[in-house]
């Protein structure tokens, strides 16, 4: 399907090396400063070196992007043989840009142009020529390209300088200049050579743009939210596709008074962020699978203890080492009920780059309140996908006010784990006075003193449980989306997978296929009564989510009588909104 | 060792009537330190000549009780916090260090001491030793060696001795053991010193140094477990093996440090200590500078 002429997808494909990712960058800048949404994620191999395919791919629009979309409506080739392997995802009408003149041999069989397919269009253009006049290389080929992309899809070049300014601002201004050159020179050569007869047109519009927004990955939101949440201490192990957080983390949260430590295992990491809980400090670590397994002890102790802390699970493809850089949203199980005995926690879960900034932040309130580890499910595409975010979107609060219950001083003998009508015992920290106590991994009487006694594991294990109850009752957020009344098909998702069944929402009704969604940013513990509510609007329940069991609709399942279908993926990459309608209209056809 | 007694007993504390304490321990002030919870090991256990001399190290050091927190692994070394007046967070098998590390490093005014015994800090937690001392982060790390798991009721443990008879090595113990003072001074530790559970006052002192030592303080206190070892570390045997670190040793001088850990002899006291930025201190030129010098 071809995309309206305001709303693109956009891949540049090379070799690791090519630029490919930074020509992307750039392009999402200039487009982002044009006042167009972009939402762009990038894919590329688990190995640095080697000639690993190395794909930019972004969409640009006038209107809100809920996903990256499936087809390529626009593809630049830096590398031929890589390029043919991305011809697949190409939308029927499908433009090319080659180099024809490209800088290695390649035999006939691998030139890209010879793989079109009836419909698309192909312009062959120097790129290495071009890139040697402006920098006597072909370092510059990506940014030639760009020239090339400006001028045919009638995008403002200024805008485009400017980005480039901004991209390469710390280096010296011969680089700015060359790089500006060489996009001037792709951009020129194409007013001037190429005769366009495609229908992708941006028609030189410039919206708005002194909007208030900043472009942001899912890591950089998380990051972000820690600093605004006041962290205190990061403790981490680099794990793709988590690494980012820290890395930032590392830069920024001295400078703010906080501390980050690079500990030699995931389950130092998880004992540094519970210690510093226990000591009354705001603390976090980011990982994904392998690292959460690790954690899982850990996660256990701080719910038995009732320690604040929180865990980002930045999801990839399992089990075990799985497919370190691809997505999926598998680790729903583990994060809910990793772990041995019964074991409660909040889990939350992120749909956009702006909800991994607030439900980040939100994650310290609730940990601190509840007394409890969370675990924030966020994913490879949520991580390092791009959006651009409206700066006022990162101050609103739809979930509920947290705040933390602290026990008066006068006291005495003070009980740690206090029985209370909401589980949730007033708390003291190390360094009040006389509020002495020890926690322990063991069940505990109300004092914190190990007690195996059977009534008082119940009335324990009750406590911790109805911590949970509260929060659900607390928690304001009800997760529905779409039209009120009776649906045809009712979608409940979570996660990154939201997108792309808000968009097939929307696809829907058009065809009036009455549809709505059900999208809890609280995945666990389960708010039944919302769920409920939904599920009697619903002829159809479809739980999309990218795993391969449908983790999440067990976990629903058992919660409503109502027979639920599941729509799974694991294929390594979002599930995208064209796949959900196709299926549903099959059905109902 | 048995936990019969806060099985039963919901209530184990001083005023239960039971006359646990000496007139001359009351007296002597050290009860500042002790919860009115009572200690869970066997009689004779090693632990409780650690517990007097660490005791009366907090009381010497007049230590905010406030500000003392203890943080301990899982073991017969676990229960310890629970006999301190002060906080304390009893963990997870060998993961004392890095939760201790947290809470120095959010709290640095706190005096943070990381307990737990040879399984707990060889064994399953040996990993995080070398880290811990590698931040140098201003705790007192002290390793409760029995060579025994005495908790799981007598099993081979990372320091049992080559060819000892253990419920889980009953053809004799095939592996060779660690020697915990070396690899403490191996993995550069800027304090490393030992002592032995039947002299409670040699180990005040050394506690006295460790908590006051600027960085990471490596404390191995060797101790019989009366129940489980009737043959490797008792006091009749340990008693009189015990040396005193040579007059001319030089405390900064690592080669020298580790050839006393490798000559077969026991030395009471500290062998190691120098005197390094601790992390804390790391820290704050990284605030100062936004990045490191030596």
């Amino acid at each position: 399907m071809i995309q309206a002429a305001d709303d693109i997808v956009i891949k540049i494909c090379g070799s690791a090396g090519d630029g490919s990712i930074s020509a992307v960058e750039i392009l999402n800048r200039a487009a982002a400063l044009m006042g167009y949404h972009i939402m762009n994620f990038d894919a590329y191999p688990a190995e640095i070196r080697g000639f690993g395919k190395s794909v930019g791919h972004t969409r640009i629009s006038r209107s809100v992007l809920l996903t990256t979309g499936k087809y390529t409506d626009c593809l630049v080739a830096l590398d031929d043989v890589h390029a043919i392997t991305e011809l697949s995802t190409m939308s029927k009408r499908g433009v090319l840009i080659y180099d024809s003149k490209p800088p290695q041999y390649h035999q006939e069989d691998q030139a890209v142009a010879g793989f079109i397919e009836p419909g698309m269009i192909g312009y062959g253009i120097p790129l290495r020529e071009l890139s040697t006049i402006a920098v006597r290389s072909s370092r510059s080929r990506n940014i030639v390209a760009l020239g090339v992309l400006a001028a045919l899809l009638h995008l403002q070049a200024e805008y485009f300088e400017t980005a480039i300014r901004k991209r390469f601002s710390a280096k010296p201004e011969t680089v700015i200049d060359n790089n500006i050159n060489a996009f001037r020179l792709g951009f020129d050569y194409t007013l001037q050579n190429v005769n366009k007869y495609d229908e992708l047109d941006f028609q030189h519009h410039v919206y708005s743009s002194n909007r208030d927004s900043i472009i942001m990955s899912g890591n950089e939101a998380a990051a972000r939210a820690c600093l605004d949440a006041d962290l205190r201490l990061y403790a981490g192990y680099p794990i793709t596709p988590a690494t980012r957080i820290m890395e930032i983390l590392a830069k920024e949260l001295p400078l703010k008074g906080g501390f980050v430590v690079q500990t030699e295992d995931e389950i130092s990491a998880a004992g540094h962020v519970v210690g510093a809980g226990f000591a009354g400090a705001r603390s976090l670590t980011a990982t994904s699978g392998p690292g959460i397994c690790l954690m899982s002890e850990m996660i256990n102790l701080a719910v038995m203890a009732e320690i604040p802390s929180v865990f980002i699970d930045s999801q990839r493809g399992g089990p075990s080492t799985g497919l370190p850089t691809k997505t999926e949203q598998s680790d729903f199980n583990i994060a809910a009920f990793g772990g041995s005995g019964d074991s409660p926690r909040p889990v939350l879960a992120p749909t956009s780059v702006p909800e991994c900034y607030l439900l980040t932040r939100i994650a310290f309130d609730l940990a601190e309140c509840y007394q409890t580890p969370v675990i924030i499910l966020m994913d490879f595409f949520l991580s390092n996908r791009f959006e651009d975010i409206d700066l006022n979107q990162l101050n609103s609060n739809v979930f509920g006010r947290f705040t933390p219950q602290t026990a008066p001083l006068k006291d005495q003998p003070y009980l740690r784990f206090e029985v209370t009508d909401t589980g949730i015992s007033p708390r003291a920290i190390p360094g009040m006075e006389n509020m002495f106590h020890t926690v322990t991994g063991l069940e505990h009487d109300e004092r914190g003193f190990p007690n195996y006694g059977k009534a008082n594991h119940l009335k324990m294990t009750a406590k911790r449980h109805k911590k949970m109850e509260t929060l659900v009752r607390d928690w304001q957020e009800t997760g529905t989306f779409g039209p009120e009344g009776q649906l045809d098909v009712g979608f409940i998702s979570w996660g990154s997978s939201v997108g792309a069944v808000m968009e097939a929402i929307s696809l829907l009704n058009d065809q009036n296929i009455h549809s709505g969604g059900f999208f809890p940013r609280l995945l666990s513990p389960l708010q039944t009564s919302h769920l409920e509510v939904f599920s009697r609007r619903c002829k159809r329940i479809i739980v999309v989510e990218m795993n391969y069991t449908g983790q999440y609709a067990n976990y629903l399942q058992v919660a409503i009588s109502k027979r639920m279908e599941r729509f799974t993926r694991v294929d390594a990459e979002p599930i995208s909104s064209e796949d959900i309608v196709n299926w549903i209209i099959k059905d109902e056809s | 060792m048995t936990n019969q007694r806060s099985d039963d007993n919901n209530n184990p504390l001083l005023n239960s009537g039971i006359e646990y304490f000496s007139d001359e321990v009351k007296r002597s002030g050290i009860m500042n330190y002790r919860s009115t919870a009572l200690p869970t090991w066997c009689p004779g256990c090693g632990y409780y000549g650690i517990t007097h001399g660490l005791a009366n190290a907090l009381k010497n050091l007049h230590v905010n009780n406030n500000n003392l927190v203890i943080v301990s692994g899982i073991g017969c070394a676990g229960r310890y916090p629970f006999f301190v007046k002060g906080y304390g967070l009893h963990g997870i098998h060998g993961r004392a260090l890095p939760i201790a590390s947290g809470i120095k490093m959010v709290r640095p005014e706190f005096t943070v001491l990381a307990i737990g015994g040879d399984g707990d800090g060889l064994g399953i937690g040996g990993g995080h030793l070398p880290h811990a001392i590698r931040r140098n982060i201003d705790i007192t790390y002290i390793l409760f060696d029995n060579a025994i798991y005495g908790l799981t009721k007598g099993q081979a443990s990372p320091t049992t001795p080559f060819g000892q008879y253990t419920k889980t090595t009953p053809y004799g113990n095939p592996e060779k053991p660690l020697n915990p003072i070396l690899i403490g001074l191996a993995y550069g530790a800027s304090f490393v010193a030992q002592g032995f559970a039947g002299f409670p006052q040699d180990l005040t002192i050394v506690f006295q140094e460790a908590i006051q030592h600027k960085g990471f303080s490596f404390v191995v206190v060797t101790t019989p477990c009366v129940t489980f070892d009737h043959a490797n570390i008792t006091y009749q045997r340990f008693r009189n093996i015990w040396k005193k670190i040579p007059e001319d040793h030089d405390k900064q001088n690592l080669a020298n440090a580790m050839a006393l850990a490798q000559d077969g002899n026991y030395y009471n006291g500290i062998l190691f200590q120098d005197h390094r930025n601790a992390w804390h201190d790391v820290q704050q030129s990284i605030r100062k500078n936004t990045s490191i010098t030596k």
